[in-house]
């Protein structure tokens, strides 16, 4: 990793080299520095595996950005610009911003919810069978509809956290339990109740139940707003305040980083947990809401989001902060919803964009051992070089 | 240090070993030499430092600084792998065996005798390797069925397993680390016959425990320890329990600069019959009874592990009682959660800071909010007011010279130990709390630091608080406390005015030589 670095016998070399690891290893710097460094270290491989496929990397990560609005194609379709695709592009990126918050909520409580995509799925399917195919108006189906996911996901998240906090049951091993439950319990009610004759999905829900505003004219162009990006904004905003004002969020990072001294200091370690996991359901079921009523319309029975599982990446990349997931899961959407057309024009695999989101959480994953080592070799270089280094302190 | 004879009579020296873990020396240059075909104890209290300088001979932790010689020779140990190619062997306190595979099995894993079915493939040679293992049990009387799988075994058959392991792999020095703490009377009596034997057969045994008994019946010589420094090697023959005793304990400041309380007030803490268990239900805590007043330093000694911190435990709430009651001011609080506790009086300095005391990836703000976040002026409707935090622990860092980087918003991670004790002290004393627990406060600090804890303690009960200190320094104990209550696994057996008793008595109190 660090192959190309290690030269610097020119002093110059040296000091810029003695200046980055200051930079990844700092208290107050290497929480942003590390996430941007397995990000530029992402582009690299993946740029080496385009090469590799005989593609020029400039004009794929051009193509990413087209596919995803944010340059513009040569051409588009009767009714289509860059316009309309940003606007999906947001749509796609609700959802996965609302499973990286989820993943978050968890994870600073100490609790891993591999289940997002599970909870998903059961906010999604009560919401469309209770809103989406109820005759209902659009200002009442709507706000329903967000109330059930709320509500479906943080029982189900409480139900977890209850397991774990009463009987000890490992969260990861009830979430995945819970995930294929609730594949097959819908799959099979989705089968037997509401599927549709052609695509076996479920029937499509109904417009006034779906998380978006239809009909916005633009220019001669009818757009389509997906509700569901302010909702991931708002939720994000009110999750950044929680964590970093209030007593609720003093007792959850507590609790996250270190259970033992969280119960000495009279914290009720259980009522967090079942908090904490609540939290994170209720924000799985936004996201499935607003992926299942907003982007699709309609459940594959028996199949759980990938997206769910992504949001695992997305959260780590962004620090398991709210902000920074707000620009992680940008990213990551970006080369997801960007590889259709990526791969249209091109040719490349579909898959490139996995590989290069999977390389991007190896990276981030990685990232306290980056940290680690750039603080020994720091260390290192102090000892040896003496005098002449005079550390930014 | 005594090296009375010539060099090569040492199959083993290890010379000025100095061991830190964070700013904590655990091994303090020490200096030991283990004569071929002897059995040496070592011993010392739990932290005493033994099973550190063990791991370093076995190669488990390399020393900071020191010299190993085996041999004659210098050896550099960096894993376990360079004490087995010394002949060197350890059995452990846990043992490391597969439940389902058998004696014969376990032995060879790792260096599995291969033979060539049709000369071709390769498969293990389970045969020979239990004729081999039969063979070695029963010229060193060890009664193990080679067949027998590992899950039927019981805890000494296995232990022998672990010994067995080492003799296959040719260990001419075996390191024990405290074999008998699992064993029940009768399989201790079959273990050390089986050292005993060890040693008639040329073999060289270190044998790490804190029982003076077995030492008495088995070892040559005995090397004791006491918070990581060698206080003694001497010749078993020539030695009593007593001073042994006394050795470990250790007594070597006569009570100085002390001052007595003024009077006790009313009682604050009363404990009675108290009896805890712990997570595998043993009881570790049996039918306890004391009570502690207002303006009295309560200091409750014994040999680690006795009891005494589950005692502190329980009092604060972290220890669930199996019996007994506790009342603070004549409140029960028996059945009372951690918070209700603390907002009733009670402020506890726990033993293990950096588990319970402080969040390490907190800044020193936050850990001293730790407390009183949820109240005013802290917070206000459940929102935190980062001002009055900030304030709150400055004025803390001022008044009682917390030093960092960086003041308040530091990461406590960063801080050294003392400065993180200074911490959870500052935070705990200023809750002016009726009762205060001390467990351990000055461990692993420097002179200075404990000198300014001990002034602190002294003045909490001059302002008329009850404290309840849980020290295993006994000369901390016996310049601070006013009343000692002495406990002896699990039970308290004396409680004295602390003037009426020595270093001495205390010491045989707590081990067991008197009732």
């Amino acid at each position: 990793m660090s192959g190309s670095a290690r030269r610097g016998g020119l002093p110059g070399a040296s000091t810029a080299w003695t200046r980055f690891l200051e930079v990844m290893s700092g208290d107050k710097t290497s929480h942003i520095a590390i996430p941007l460094f397995s990000v530029a270290l992402s582009m690299v491989a993946a740029s080496l595996l385009l090469l590799a496929l005989g593609e020029n990397p400039l004009v794929a990560m051009a193509a990413f950005l087209r596919g995803s609005g944010f340059m513009v194609k040569p051409s588009y379709a009767g009714g289509q610009s860059a316009l309309t695709d940003f606007l999906s592009f947001l749509g796609i990126l609700a959802p996965m911003l609302l499973a990286a918050l989820s993943v978050a909520a968890a994870l600073r409580a100490g609790m891993f919810n591999i289940g997002v995509a599970g909870q998903m799925l059961a906010a999604g399917y009560v919401a469309t069978i209770l809103a989406g195919y109820a005759d209902m108006a659009p200002a009442l189906a709507r706000p329903l509809v967000v109330l059930l996911g709320l509500s479906v996901g943080a029982t189900m998240g409480a139900a977890v956290g209850f397991l774990k906090y009463r009987f000890n049951i490992h969260e990861v091993v009830s979430t995945i339990m819970f995930n294929y439950i609730t594949s097959y319990v819908t799959g099979f009610l989705i089968n037997t109740h509401y599927s549709d004759a052609i695509t076996r999905s479920s029937r499509v829900c109904s417009r006034a139940a779906r998380l978006t505003v239809t009909g916005i004219d633009v220019g001669g162009l009818r757009l389509t707003f997906p509700i569901g990006i302010l909702i991931a904004l708002a939720a994000a905003a009110i999750m950044k305040f929680v964590l970093d004002r209030t007593t609720v969020g003093f007792e959850l990072k507590a609790v996250g980083l270190n259970r033992d001294a969280a119960r000495y200091a009279g914290i009720s370690v259980g009522r967090v947990t079942v908090f904490a996991m609540s939290v994170s359901g209720a924000l799985a079921g936004l996201a499935g809401v607003t992926y299942y009523l907003g982007y699709y319309n309609n459940i594959m029975p028996k199949t759980l989001a990938s997206l769910g599982f992504d949001a695992i990446a997305v959260a780590l990349l962004g620090n398991l902060n709210p902000v920074g997931s707000i620009f992680s899961s940008i990213l990551v959407t970006i080369f997801q919803k960007g590889s259709v057309y990526m791969s249209s024009t091109l040719g490349a695999p579909q898959e490139v964009a996995s590989v290069i989101t999977s390389v991007m959480l190896l990276f981030s994953a990685c990232g306290a051992c980056v940290r680690f080592h750039a603080a020994r070799m720091l260390e290192k270089l102090a000892g040896r070089g003496g005098s002449d280094e005079g550390g930014g302190g | 240090m005594r090296q009375e004879r010539v060099e090569n009579d040492y199959i083993v020296e290890m010379r000025h070993i100095t061991k830190r873990f964070g700013g904590v020396a655990a091994n303090d240059d020490i200096s030991i030499g283990i004569r071929r075909g002897e059995i040496f104890a070592v011993l010392g209290e739990n932290g005493a430092g033994k099973s550190t300088l063990m791991s370093i001979l076995f190669g488990k932790y390399e020393p900071d600084s020191g010299d190993i010689l085996v041999r004659g020779r210098p050896a550099v140990l960096s894993s376990s792998n360079d004490a087995v190619s010394l002949n060197i062997g350890m059995v452990h306190q846990h043992f490391n065996l597969v439940p389902n595979y058998t004696v014969a099995e376990n032995i060879i894993l790792g260096s599995e005798p291969i033979k060539r079915v049709f000369g071709i493939f390769p498969c293990v040679d389970i045969k020979t390797a239990e004729a081999r293992i039969a063979e070695l049990s029963r010229a060193y009387g060890l009664e193990v069925d080679p067949s027998l799988p590992i899950a039927q075994a019981g805890v000494s058959v296995q232990q022998r397993v672990e010994i067995l392991k080492m003799l296959c792999r040719n260990a001419e020095i075996l390191i024990f680390d405290e074999p008998t703490a699992v064993l029940a009377p009768r399989e201790i009596e079959f273990l050390l016959d089986i050292i005993r034997g060890l040693r008639e057969k040329g073999h060289t045994i270190i044998l790490i425990t804190h029982k003076l008994e077995e030492i008495m019946r088995v070892a040559d010589r005995c090397a004791v320890l006491r918070r990581g420094r060698l206080v003694g090697t001497l010749a078993v023959a020539d030695t009593s329990p007593q001073e042994l005793a006394e050795l470990m304990v250790g007594r070597e400041l006569p009570p100085a600069g002390k001052r007595p309380s003024a009077g006790f007030g009313d009682t604050v803490l009363e404990v009675q019959d108290l009896t805890v268990r712990d997570q595998d239900g043993l009881e570790v805590v049996k039918g306890v009874s004391f009570s502690v007043r207002r303006g009295e330093i309560f200091a409750i000694v014994g040999v680690s592990g006795s009891g005494q911190v589950e005692i502190a435990d329980a009092i604060a709430g972290l220890a669930r009682p199996q019996a007994g009651r506790i009342r603070l001011m004549g409140l029960d609080i028996t059945d009372c959660g951690i918070r209700r506790r603390i907002e009733a009086g009670i402020s506890y300095i726990p033993e293990d800071r950096q588990r319970y005391g402080v969040i390490l990836d907190f800044t020193l703000a936050e850990n001293l909010a730790i407390k009183s976040y949820y109240r005013p002026p802290l917070s206000k409707s459940g929102v935190l007011r980062p001002g009055r935090i900030r304030e709150f622990a400055d004025d803390l860092i001022e008044r009682y010279d917390i030093r960092g980087a960086d003041g308040a918003g530091m990461i406590t991670r960063s801080m050294s130990g003392g400065n993180q004790q200074k911490a959870i002290i500052a935070r705990e004393l200023s809750r002016d709390s009726a009762l205060i627990i001390f467990v351990q406060p000055t461990r692993g600090l420097d002179i200075g630091a404990i000198r300014s804890i001990h002034a602190r303690i002294i003045e909490e009960r001059d302002r008329g608080r009850a404290v309840l200190l849980v020290s295993l320094d006994l000369d901390e104990v016996m310049n601070l406390a006013d009343t000692v209550g002495i406990v002896f696994s699990g039970r308290m057996v004396k409680i004295s005015p602390a003037n009426r008793l020595t270093a001495d008595e205390v010491g045989e109190y707590m081990m067991g030589v008197r009732v």
